[in-house]
């Protein structure tokens, strides 16, 4: 019967026919077969998609992934983390300072202050040299006249309902000094000739004046016109037959056109308060651009990173374009947020966007007008891979060469030969916090001697598998901020049971530490989800019981845990951990004093005004060099303190492709093979335009 | 008949609204806001939130919201919370790179399941009805998800080639031929694992369709004029046998949005079921209505048709 041989024969030619395809396909080791062009693409796994591929709009690390191919900026940092020209070959910092003329005040020899007299004075002390250090700063001294401006300004909605005031500002006759480079002490340099109290008690409020009454004292009067003023200028040389990918050239313009385009409201740019310290963007010629600055804010260099827009895409002009087709809202509405660019960016950088399929890929290709030379592979992928087991599975069967192994899974190919792993130090540390409002924590010999009785380098050992150092300040250690001079607190019980005793606590008849009646007891807290933080909570109990102190520990889901207790600083000691920047050294929100209101990041209350004075030092001071020592010192006054008990900083572990290395030209245009190794900050990436994968795997 | 299926049609369109508003008034009750305006992304500063709110009507009654979106699902202007993109195309890419998927399972379910479950009925309480009882047991108590990620990681470990995705990735400029097999390898795997729950539940069907088939007067009658045992299964049995499936049949359209989230997810396979999936995680309202609204138009298409054919399959059915 026909019809029964049908019903065994289709199954079985389907299962043949489905499975005989297994032959065809590519394996870990004979990824070209059939596919030459394999060897040339680079394909790396991320668990998520990126969301909007415009540097100035994406807040996600896989958006400003791709958009850090895509897009070039006017600086980039180098392999040991240091500033490097990218869109700009130069980059001058210098700086002009506005000081206001006081005709109430006189000089300290009795002379009335005018503006004719303080220039005459200044410069001939500039002149005479010697103490003043103005020689070589300063460079020139104007008069400016006095001038009224008019203003709008929008209080923040925190004071109720924002609102905007109409100002109108009468800035008094001006001094501007033009300066060599950005000076934070330029004023108090000035001291010895305009007197002790020049620069205080200068009557704002009689220069400012709002259109409603009363509306002035919502106003920030120092803001509006401050006696003195820095503003430091960057001047920025771009480099000359830059192209973006549809061959426009890159110009000053379209620096001024990011900037305005991260300053636009509409836009939602999350990176304004990066952008906010610029006073001004002036374009002298098509290749230079300067900028002026508000204030003192060295961090805001760090921000020119990000990656130039072309003018020509994204103006009025090219986004009205789009919108023809739109109702009249949906055109009043339509931003830059809106525009087809963030699914299709040009730029200027390495790579070329070619397309981007939601939730399976985002594909590149190489720029070959690329500025440095164009990079040695010709394709760059990003997979969406949201599960670590597939993304595994895939790197393992050649589909992937490069993924973010998971520790467990980092023991696995440490042992096998065919894949590369790589192994740095992580931007971030943990830590525990005490929460220093508690007068039981007021004493930093508590602190210290609470620090000196866990074993950290048994936690790194067992909890890391070793994959840890031990950290003892607030800079990621790879940085030239971090003083490895400083050295981690000892583990010795012994000496915190000393130091305990010094600071007046005594062990009582049931070995607990006591002091006026009270023994020392307190709660450890950390977020649920975490397992080596739950497993330090459980280590310091233990570290501390056996010195006689009772700490009582509990775990809260990440919500609840900040809003119940960090962001209201109700707790008495937290396991926490920071991620840091890179690039820029500023403590600010961590660790001033300023920063300990609810919801604040200092939310341990750390205050020591020296500190205090060194934060803000660090985030005024351009000179690296000086910088540096500041920071030095910041660390080891923070050691001293022991806010934290800075615990450790992991090491983060990444694989790769064993086939894929650096490719070296030497003098003669010879090629050789280099491994992949990363630089600081623990990028492997670094040198990825050289990347290439090779047919076999090579030997070192 | 042309009566009917006005009236049929008619209906369904009714149900069809009811449906939809019950769907938008679930949707928007359900505890979650959509991950664009969340209050605790602490990127997101309260005026911007009211904004993005504002633009996505959020704030408006529920039933103004329900008129927008169906105003906007009528126009084409229905845009995804996501990543602001239309929703309509959105959805047809993604059904058809899960069509294949779906109707080669499909293929494989009903291709296995009956001759498997006619020869279970025929040799009944023979060794092979037995294991394949056993066997249909075990494979529908297995979650589908756990015995997918055990071949996942077999298929890896011995033979070395990738089955996650649509194809193995990088293979487009690959030689037309190794392309394609690569496709149909790549298809094979996660249509198998999806099939296997399908096979072990409608085999059992099948089995116990014929069986009861088999007992019935007329078929006695047919052995009984001398026919082959062969025609007497397949012609006189099997046709009678496969009344069901027709109702079956109409449930299975649907299915293609809705069948596929488990394997999906797990063989990141860019389909339908998981652009659902991550939709409803991010409460991105436009494209949960407009998928539930697309499943629920598949339903009612796929019962019409099914009423429709049991017209014709089965001739004790008349319109009245």
């Amino acid at each position: 019967m026909a019809l029964r041989r049908w019903f065994l024969a289709v199954p079985a030619v389907l299962l043949v026919a489905l499975l005989q395809a297994y032959f065809w396909v590519p394996t870990y080791d004979q990824q070209s077969a059939g596919n030459p062009k394999r060897l040339l693409k680079y394909i790396e796994a991320s668990a998520a998609d990126a969301k909007i591929l415009n540097p100035i709009l994406n807040a996600d690390t896989v958006s400003s992934g791709i958009t850090d191919y895509v897009f070039e900026g006017l600086l980039g940092a180098d392999q040991d983390l240091r500033l490097r020209g990218r869109l700009a070959t130069d980059w001058a910092i210098t700086e002009q300072a506005y000081l206001i003329v006081r005709p109430d005040k006189r000089l300290p020899d009795g002379t009335p202050v005018s503006a004719a007299e303080l220039k005459k004075r200044i410069l001939d002390a500039r002149d005479r040299g010697g103490r003043s250090g103005l020689k070589g700063l300063l460079l020139a001294i104007d008069v400016l006249h006095p001038e009224t401006r008019a203003e709008t300004v929008v209080t923040p909605p925190a004071e109720g309902k924002p609102a905007e005031i109409r100002v109108k500002v009468r800035v008094p006759e001006r001094l501007r000094f033009s300066l060599s480079r950005v000076d934070q002490d330029f004023f108090s340099r000035l001291e010895p000739i305009l007197g002790s109290g020049y620069l205080d008690g200068f009557p704002y409020e009689r220069h400012v004046d709002a259109e409603e009454p009363g509306a002035r004292a919502h106003l920030h009067l120092v803001e509006l016109l401050p006696l003195a003023e820095h503003n430091p200028v960057i001047l920025f040389q771009l480099r000359r037959g830059v192209r973006f990918h549809d061959g426009t050239e890159v110009t000053a313009r379209d620096v001024k056109f990011t900037y305005d385009a991260i300053m636009n409201p509409k836009n939602l740019s999350p990176r304004v308060s990066d952008f906010e310290p610029i006073k001004s963007i002036e374009i002298p010629d098509p290749h230079s651009v300067k900028i002026t600055y508000k204030r003192l804010h060295s961090p805001a260099i760090n921000a020119w990173t990000m990656g130039i827009l072309p003018q020509h895409l994204l103006s009025e002009e090219a986004l009205n374009a789009e919108t023809e087709n739109l109702s009249a809202a949906a055109r009043a509405a339509f931003g830059m947020r809106e525009a087809r660019f963030n699914r299709h960016p040009i730029g200027s950088g390495p790579f070329k966007f070619v397309e981007w399929r939601d939730v399976e890929f985002i594909h590149l290709e190489r720029n070959d007008d690329y500025w440095e030379g164009r990079p040695e592979l010709e394709d760059y992928y990003l997979r969406i891979i949201p599960d670590p087991l597939t993304q595994e599975v895939e790197f393992r069967t050649g589909a992937v060469d490069y993924y973010g192994a998971m520790p467990h899974q980092v023991a696995r190919y440490l042992k096998d030969d065919s894949y590369q792993s790589f192994s740095s130090l992580a931007l971030s540390y943990s830590y525990i916090g005490y929460n220093l409002r508690k007068p039981l924590f007021a004493d930093p010999r508590v602190r210290r001697a609470l620090g000196m009785a866990i074993d950290v380098d048994d936690i790194i050992r067992y909890l890391l598998y070793g994959e840890g150092e031990r950290t003892t300040g607030p800079f990621p250690k790879e940085t030239p901020w971090y003083d490895p001079a400083v050295r981690p607190l000892p583990y010795d019980p012994a000496a915190a049971v000393r130091l305990l005793e010094e600071a007046g606590w005594r062990k009582n008849k049931e070995g607990l530490l006591e002091k006026d009646g009270t023994i020392f007891e307190f709660n450890l807290i950390t977020n649920s989800g975490n397992p080596a933080r739950k497993n330090i909570i459980t280590i310091a109990q233990n570290a501390w019981k056996r010195i006689g102190i009772e700490c009582n520990t509990q775990y809260f889901e990440w919500a609840v845990f900040l809003e119940d207790f960090v962001d209201k600083g109700a707790f008495d000691a937290v396991v926490l951990g920071w991620t840091t920047p890179p690039l820029d050294p500023d403590l600010y929100q961590i660790f001033h004093s300023s920063q300990s209101g609810p919801k604040q990041l200092n939310f341990v209350a750390y205050n020591n005004p020296e500190a205090d004075r060194l934060i803000i030092r660090i985030r005024q001071e351009y000179d690296p060099e000086r910088q540096r020592a500041l920071a030095h010192r910041l660390h080891r006054i923070i050691y001293e303190d022991q806010p934290y008990n800075f615990l450790y900083t992991p090491r983060t572990t990444r694989v790769l492709d064993k086939k894929i290395v650096i490719v070296e030209r030497d003098a003669k245009d010879q090629e050789r093979y280099v491994k992949i190794y990363p630089t600081k900050g623990g990028t492997i990436s670094y040198y990825f335009n050289k990347w290439r994968k090779l047919a076999f795997t090579p030997e070192f | 008949m042309w009566a009917y299926i006005l009236r049929n049609v008619w209906q369904r369109l009714i149900l069809l609204v009811f449906v939809s508003i019950l769907a938008h008034s679930v949707v928007h009750l359900a505890p979650g806001e959509p991950s664009e305006v969340d209050p605790s992304n602490p990127r997101m500063k309260p005026e911007d939130i009211a904004r993005i709110r504002a633009a996505f009507h959020l704030d408006d009654p529920l039933y103004l919201q329900y008129i927008y979106w169906l105003r906007d699902l009528a126009s084409g202007d229905l845009k995804s919370f996501k990543d602001s993109q239309p929703v309509l195309p959105k959805i047809g890419q993604r059904l058809l790179n899960s069509l294949p998927l779906f109707l080669l399972t499909t293929l494989i379910v009903w291709g296995l399941s009956f001759p498997t479950g006619i020869h279970a009925a025929v040799h009944r309480d023979s060794p092979f009805d037995r294991s394949m009882t056993f066997l249909s047991y075990t494979l529908i108590s297995i979650p589908g998800f756990f015995l997918s990620y055990l071949v996942i990681l077999g298929v890896v470990d011995t033979l070395d080639v990738p089955v996650i995705g649509m194809s193995t990735f990088g293979m487009d400029e690959a030689v037309p031929v190794f392309q394609w097999m690569d496709r149909l390898w790549h298809l094979t795997i996660p249509a198998l694992m999806s099939a296997v729950m399908g096979i072990a539940i409608l085999s059992r069907y099948v089995r116990s369709q014929m069986l009861e088939v088999i007992g019935q007067d007329y078929v006695r009658t047919a052995r009984a004029k001398g026919l082959t045992e062969d025609v007497v299964i397949y012609r006189h049995a099997l046709r009678n046998a496969l009344l069901p499936f027709v109702t079956m049949f109409g449930f299975l359209v649907p299915s293609l949005i809705s069948g596929s989230v488990i394997f999906e997810q797990i063989f990141a396979w860019p389909g339908i079921g998981r652009l659902g999936y991550e939709a409803v995680l991010a409460r991105d309202f436009p494209v949960i209505l407009t998928l539930n609204f697309i499943t629920a138009v598949l339903t009612l298409i796929g019962t019409f048709v099914a009423d429709i054919l049991y017209l014709f399959a089965d001739p004790r059915i008349q319109i009245e």
